[in-house]
């Protein structure tokens, strides 16, 4: 699985509380992405477009393990995130909203906002085209790429019933 | 195989399982308060809707409101009763306590289980023995409530022992605090974390609680401390009791050892931005605390309670601060009025709330303007969960909590 796209950069320790604030805990999706990041990056929510890729710091997405980040992130229409390093819930929420992600150590330090990353899901590769920098990650298990593919783990299960049935 | 493997390769129907690998296993217990079970129960009926066979697996508390503010969040508490009732699930209504504490206090969760949630903090139950682990609305819409099952990727375990004996004045959330920042945020992640030691072992239920608690700032999966006598006799005197034998793991060398000895620890305040951002208490005294606050799944058990009515004892809170309390479930408020402690710190300026979650996430209460700040026992401190992003989150052990209301600033002993 492959993406390209222009990149945003962000920051270490992002929590969801800041992807998404409370009070829009129970706004629907289109509403929770028109503010996602705003604190930290007020142009993201109002310019980030489709296909886009973001790249954060270490342990990104701590805090809530509620998929409603990942899905408001998600609904920004971006292609795909990078981060040093994700908290946990987060990553699984990521496939599971069909939002593809990849942990990639040192990827702060090689991208600058609006570089041209190119992404390698299951090889674990980026390439920033824009200064030829490359760094290598963690692949993502096949079983995530299938359910990306599916879009998503409730596609997922639908899709291949015996996975999860009795 | 050690507990956790034990736990999934029973769960999967395995004879064995081995770390990394991926597998799919029966849940046991779905947890979830009133804001994940709105959105769970949104993206199952838009977009799941199959029959739930097994809806006694499934415990709904309303933890985030005691008591709703406004009409928008009456329609969650609404939806969410009528949701309960159409599919049988269980629900504790407002008013019994937060999630984890009101799970384990009804007998819900007991050793061994495979306990789920998307609440953060549901790796907390490894305090009994379970395999808890917080999963996303997704997993819990598409296939914990149709199917009973949850894919899992079966974890490294890293084991840590604590030993030594505290400094008097030292609590065990100030060891926990302490050891946030001494591993690491982030530098466990999906790993599942074993607390063990003699430091540990001779702690009391409640107060093991408070180390698989911090696991999820870690970054770790889960975490647990292997049952023993300790479990075994605060499970049998639950509802439900403890109805087969303990499970243990194998007991085996773990791949990685951490040790830490406890012995020189001082009490331990958590500043913002971050859980892991400890600093000793007399680092950061003076500063100004417009709340103090007992609660949320780090605090409000008794222990807390009868610690702050010890410190306030010949005291009054602060006039320009207020010490709110807020039991971690019916039980606990109970003990409480019982012991005469809530006569105790109401006379003394306390104010006491509902059992719930409290201030966590300002849901419903705990609102800060810009520039204020709280101390708490709460599990976070992220700025803009408690209003403004302004505004500043402390955490501390009850006995600093209750000596910083009664100066009016963070302090580590009630010296007013």
């Amino acid at each position: 699985m492959r993406f390209e796209g222009r990149s945003w950069a962000f920051g270490d320790n992002i929590p969801t509380d800041r992807l998404v604030k409370p009070q829009y805990v129970f706004e629907p999706v289109e509403v929770m992405a028109q503010h996602v990041l705003e604190d930290l990056d007020p142009e993201f929510p109002l310019q980030v477009a489709a296909g886009d890729i973001v790249v954060t710091g270490r342990h990104f997405g701590q805090s809530s393990g509620r998929a409603i980040a990942t899905k408001a992130l998600k609904g920004t229409g971006i292609g795909c995130v990078v981060a040093e390093s994700f908290a946990r819930t987060f990553y699984r929420n990521c496939f599971e909203v069909g939002l593809p992600a990849i942990e990639v150590p040192g990827i702060k330090d090689l991208v600058n906002r609006g570089d041209v990353l190119s992404v390698d899901l299951s090889a674990g590769e980026v390439v920033n085209t824009t200064t030829g920098a490359r760094a290598t990650g963690s692949p993502a298990d096949p079983f995530l790429i299938d359910m990306l593919e599916a879009g998503g783990l409730i596609a997922l299960a639908a899709k291949r019933p015996e996975l999860f049935g009795t | 195989m050690n507990l956790v493997e034990k736990i999934l390769a029973r769960a999967s129907g395995k004879p064995s399982v081995e770390p990394g690998e991926i597998v799919i296993a029966e849940v046991d217990m779905l947890l979830m308060h009133d804001l994940s079970g709105y959105l769970t129960s949104g993206v199952y009926d838009k977009q799941v809707g199959l029959p739930i066979p097994h809806p006694e697996r499934t415990l709904m508390v309303f933890d985030h409101h005691y008591s709703p503010p406004t009409e928008q969040q009456a329609d969650v508490l609404h939806h969410n009763r009528e949701w309960a009732r159409r599919t049988g699930i269980n629900l504790l209504d407002c008013g019994n306590g937060n999630l984890h504490h009101a799970a384990v206090r009804g007998g819900f969760v007991k050793p061994g289980m495979i306990v789920v949630g998307s609440d953060s903090h549901t790796p907390v139950h490894g305090a009994l023995g379970a395999l808890a682990v917080a999963l996303g609305n997704d997993s819990h819409a598409g296939t914990v409530l149709p199917y009973g099952k949850a894919w899992f990727r079966v974890p490294e375990t890293v084991r840590i022992e604590l030993t030594g004996a505290p400094r008097p004045g030292t609590t065990p959330r100030d060891i926990a605090l302490w050891l946030t920042a001494e591993i690491g945020e982030g530098t466990m992640n999906y790993k599942a974390l074993e607390f063990t030691g003699p430091y540990v072992k001779q702690l009391g239920f409640w107060d093991r609680w408070l180390f698989p608690l911090l696991c999820v700032d870690l970054g770790a999966k889960s975490s647990y401390v292997e049952p023993d006598e300790v479990t075994e006799a605060f499970v049998r005197a639950l509802p439900g009791g403890l109805p087969y034998d303990l499970p243990r793991g194998d007991g085996g060398e773990a791949a990685t050892v951490l040790r830490y000895d406890v012995s020189d620890v001082v009490p331990q305040v958590a500043c913002p931005p971050t859980v892991g951002n400890a600093k000793a208490v007399s680092d950061v005294a003076g500063r100004q605390v417009r709340y103090a606050e007992l609660g949320g799944h780090g605090g409000g058990r008794i222990e807390d309670i009868r610690t702050a009515a010890e410190v306030l004892h010949g005291h009054t809170v602060h006039p320009d601060t207020r010490f709110n309390i807020v039991p971690s479930s019916r039980e606990v408020f109970a003990q409480a009025v019982r012991e005469g402690l809530v006569l105790a710190l109401h006379e003394a300026g306390a104010t006491w709330f509902p059992p719930s979650t409290g201030s966590n996430q300002a849901i419903n209460m705990g609102a800060m303007a810009a520039g204020e700040a709280m101390i708490s026992t709460h599990a976070r401190n992220f700025p803009g969960r408690n209003g403004s992003t302004r505004a500043e989150m402390y955490l501390a052990s009850a006995r600093t909590v209750a000596a910083s209301a009664v100066a009016g600033e963070i302090a580590e002993r009630s010296t007013r």
